[in-house]
């Protein structure tokens, strides 16, 4: 600028090396120039860039892009470029291949000949979108051959020039292996999901069979040491809290001391030998109750090691004790066959002797000594008839007398002797009751047995204590009935309660067998208790003890109860011994009871005709002789009784009267049904009660 | 002045390389470039390359009209240089090193 201001040499000197700087800078570009165009004219480039309007464009020369174009051939997708109308412009070797057609078949043609008809629409959505942005769509192409190939279609718009300002280039990916996959793949789900839902409905109908049956189930992982327990499994067990806890201890704890050592061998036995299975005593959790439970399970193995053990539980409680129950009543049961069969030989051997004391008396004469000894003979025969009786009692085969009774009327007419029979150290108390309760029962029976049960008292309180009479109405249920072998309903229970030393546990399950005694031999006769239990049972109910050490013992005898009240039958006035006349068939097996049975008929003024067996009486009575009375015992061996003989008869000779005669009870022969005409004469009889008895038949008409 | 100071400072480098894609001229261009950089220029340049494809406006600013070319930025004269840079005196010259010794 000074130059300018101040032309000189030194300032033309400036200007020329300016110019000369300018002009070796327009050489330079002219050079430049000249090589890009020498660059462009040799085809040493690959593409030129032009501006214009609408910003730089590339355009690539001849064969630049070939490594695009291998690129775009060599992919597993198919490439399509399309014109807005759907018209193909280009395609790749694998679109062809996919849709099954030349290529050249498919350039220039509509891309809508090759889209399933549903999806058209669809694809022109794709065509339409001009915003320049991706889309993609799930749509179906059709093959060659009509069938659907399942593809997804990424669309792209590309701005090319003015002509033709949308190019649509598209990527079609064949779904058809990952459909087909996905489709495997939900297949194996639902099936997953099958099988799951199998499982778990086996589970839950499992989980309800094992709650309806009262089991429990638990689990124990040997190698984590972990123990599921099921919820049935807490509630035995009498648990509050739910859920896995760890460790075989914790099985193990409920049982009580005693139990453990042998639950913990159980559970170590079962890994070796594959199962378990006891039943021990668990103190319940809640109320610290012992029970039984009942426990089975079995060890799985993984290459032969045990790696878990699983199973039940079930409180077996009750179960253990109906089969208690059932065991003691078989015992009795078996006791009383026992007793009954011996009761009826003794009563035998007892006609046998009295009958004969009888006939000695008649024979020998009546001074004082004669009359002593025949007198002490037939009392030792008399107390050998109330034992028998008693052995019956409990064998359930007297006869009893059954009637409407009021127990509390009962127990206060008897209160009186009652007080007699245990003492004065004793004080007697009869509670009354609100209400008047009527059972069916025979009020003898019944007096003895308070009395035995007085006496059992009384010898229970040495030193004197209390009594208690009293009467309850009480309702039995199903379970309680099934457990005594009883009907439920009704009750009204007798109730003798002491103060005395208590029954021993161990005991307490015997007192009622015959003969089992705790007293000092000699001191009673251990059949008073069995009188109990038989009288209980045979009026169709059943008696309960209760007995605490040092506290006392209270038994209570359940009897029926019944509404209506019935009328005692006129007990019949039996005269001394009367003598008669006719003929008497006496059908005895026994022959030393029948020999003494012909003697006293005889001694009585009766013809008698023997016979050993029923169907020897059948033939006598056929031969048509006089017979004016049979006189048969009811227990016979060949296959006949004299029942069954009374039926015959009665069948054939309606008015020949017949007298049976047992050591068992009327009730028991089903006679109290009575055969017209047919009585009943208990062994031991007296020889008046024959008299009378065989009078009064031969003679009614 | 500056051929004074030049020996004492070196000086630093700006390139620019302008390609289309993964074009073969391209990737030619490429590789020579960066041989003749590391041989000469070691230490004192910075090579940017530039795919027309995907920016096609960056060629704008420095008028490059096809590609390959070469930009020299820095130092100062700007120069194009244009092909595969295959001729390596003709680079060198263009962006005014001495060949090697």
């Amino acid at each position: 600028m000074k130059a300018v201001a101040q032309p000189d040499m030194a300032r033309f000197d400036d200007v020329q090396s300016g110019a000369s700087e300018t002009l070796a800078e327009l050489r330079l570009r002219l050079r430049e120039a000249e090589e890009t165009l020498d660059a462009i004219r040799n085809g040493e480039v690959d593409a030129v860039v032009v501006g214009g309007v609408s910003g730089q464009q590339v355009y690539t020369l001849e064969n630049a892009d070939r490594p695009y174009r291998v690129l775009i051939e060599q992919m597993q997708e198919g490439a399509v470029t399309l014109a807005r109308d759907g018209t193909l412009l280009y395609c790749n070797q694998r679109f062809a291949t996919l849709i099954g057609v030349e290529r050249e078949q498919l350039m220039g043609h509509l891309i809508f000949d090759r889209v399933a008809s549903d999806d058209i629409a669809v694809f022109e959505g794709l065509l339409a979108q001009a915003d320049g942005a991706g889309r993609t769509s799930e749509l179906l192409l059709v093959q060659h051959d009509g069938d659907h190939v399942p593809v997804n279609v990424s669309a792209v718009d590309l701005r090319v020039d003015e002509r033709m300002p949308h190019l649509i280039c598209c990527i079609i990916t064949d779904l058809t292996h990952s459909r087909r996959r996905s489709h495997e793949l939900s297949a194996a789900n639902t099936q997953l999901a099958r099988e799951i839902e199998e499982r778990r409905r086996a589970e839950e109908s499992l989980d309800v069979a094992l709650d309806a049956a009262g089991m429990g189930s638990w689990d124990l992982d040997l190698e984590t040491n972990i123990v599921r327990r099921s919820r049935r499994y807490g509630q035995i067990f009498g648990e509050i809290e739910q859920g896995d806890h760890a460790g075989v201890e914790m099985l193990l704890a409920p049982f009580i001391a005693e139990d453990r050592p042998t639950v913990a061998a159980a559970f170590a036995v079962a890994q070796r030998s594959g199962s378990i299975e006891f039943e021990k005593r668990i103190l319940r959790n809640e109320d610290r109750a012992v029970r039984w439970v009942h426990v089975k399970g079995r060890t799985q193995y993984a290459n032969e090691r045990p790696v878990r053990i699983s199973g039940v539980v079930s409180d077996v409680t009750e179960r253990r004790l109906v089969q208690q129950q059932l065991h003691q009543a078989q015992k009795m049961e078996a006791i009383g066959q026992l007793t009954g069969g011996m009761a009826h030989d003794f009563n035998n051997l007892l006609m046998v002797i009295g009958g004969n004391i009888d006939l000695l008396e008649n024979r020998l004469g009546q001074d004082s000594r004669s009359v002593r000894y025949l007198a002490a003979a037939r009392q030792g025969v008399e107390r050998g008839a109330t034992l028998n009786q008693q052995l019956l009692a409990f064998a359930r085969r007297q006869d009893l007398d059954v009637q409407a009774v009021c127990v509390d009327e009962l127990l206060a007419t008897f209160g009186g002797l009652v007080r007699r029979a245990v003492g004065e150290a004793v004080t007697v108390k009869v509670k009354a009751p609100a209400e008047r309760w009527l059972c069916k029962t025979d009020p003898h029976q019944f007096e003895t047995a308070i009395l035995n049960l007085a006496i059992n008292a009384r010898d229970a309180m040495p030193d004197g204590g209390s009594l208690t009479l009293s009467t309850e109405q009480r309702v039995v249920d199903a379970h309680v009935a099934a457990l005594h072998g009883v009907v439920a309903g009704s009750y009204v229970v007798a109730v003798v309660t002491d103060t005395g030393v208590g029954i021993a546990a161990e005991a307490l399950g015997r007192v009622f067998e015959p003969f089992f005694t705790t007293k000092d031999v000699g001191k009673g006769t251990g059949l008073g208790l069995s009188q109990v239990y038989g009288f209980a049972k045979q009026s169709g109910g059943f008696v309960v003890v209760e007995s605490e050490i040092g506290t006392g013992t209270s038994f209570q005898i359940y009897l029926p109860a019944t509404e209506e009240a019935s009328i005692a039958p006129a007990v019949r006035k039996e005269k001394p011994q009367v003598r008669g006349y006719g003929v008497v068939l006496v059908v005895e097996d026994d022959e030393n009871v029948r020999e003494v049975t012909c003697e006293l008929l005889r001694g009585l003024g009766y013809d008698v005709l023997e016979a050993d067996s029923a169907r020897a009486a059948l033939t006598v009575v056929r031969r048509g002789e006089r017979i004016d009375l049979v006189f048969s015992d009811v227990i016979m061996p060949g296959g006949m009784s004299g029942l069954d003989l009374a039926r015959q008869l009665k069948a054939c000779k309606r008015n020949l009267p017949v007298l049976l005669s047992s050591g068992y009870t009327a009730q028991q022969f089903g006679l109290h049904e009575a055969i017209e005409g047919v009585e009943l004469l208990r062994k031991p009889y007296s020889l008046s009660a024959l008299s009378n008895a065989v009078e009064r038949l031969t003679h009614r008409t | 002045m500056n051929a004074a100071d030049a020996p004492a400072k070196p000086v630093h480098y700006k390139l620019r390389l302008f390609v289309t894609g993964t074009t073969a001229r391209s990737t030619r261009a490429i590789e020579n470039m960066k041989q003749i950089c590391e041989e000469n220029l070691e230490g004192r340049y910075d090579l940017e390359v530039i795919d027309v494809y995907a920016n096609p406006e960056a060629t704008k600013e420095l008028q490059v009209i096809a590609t390959p070319t070469l930009v020299k930025i820095l130092p100062e004269p700007l120069r194009r240089i244009i092909g595969d840079l295959s001729d390596r005196e003709k680079v060198l010259a263009g962006l005014n090193v001495l060949p090697l010794r």
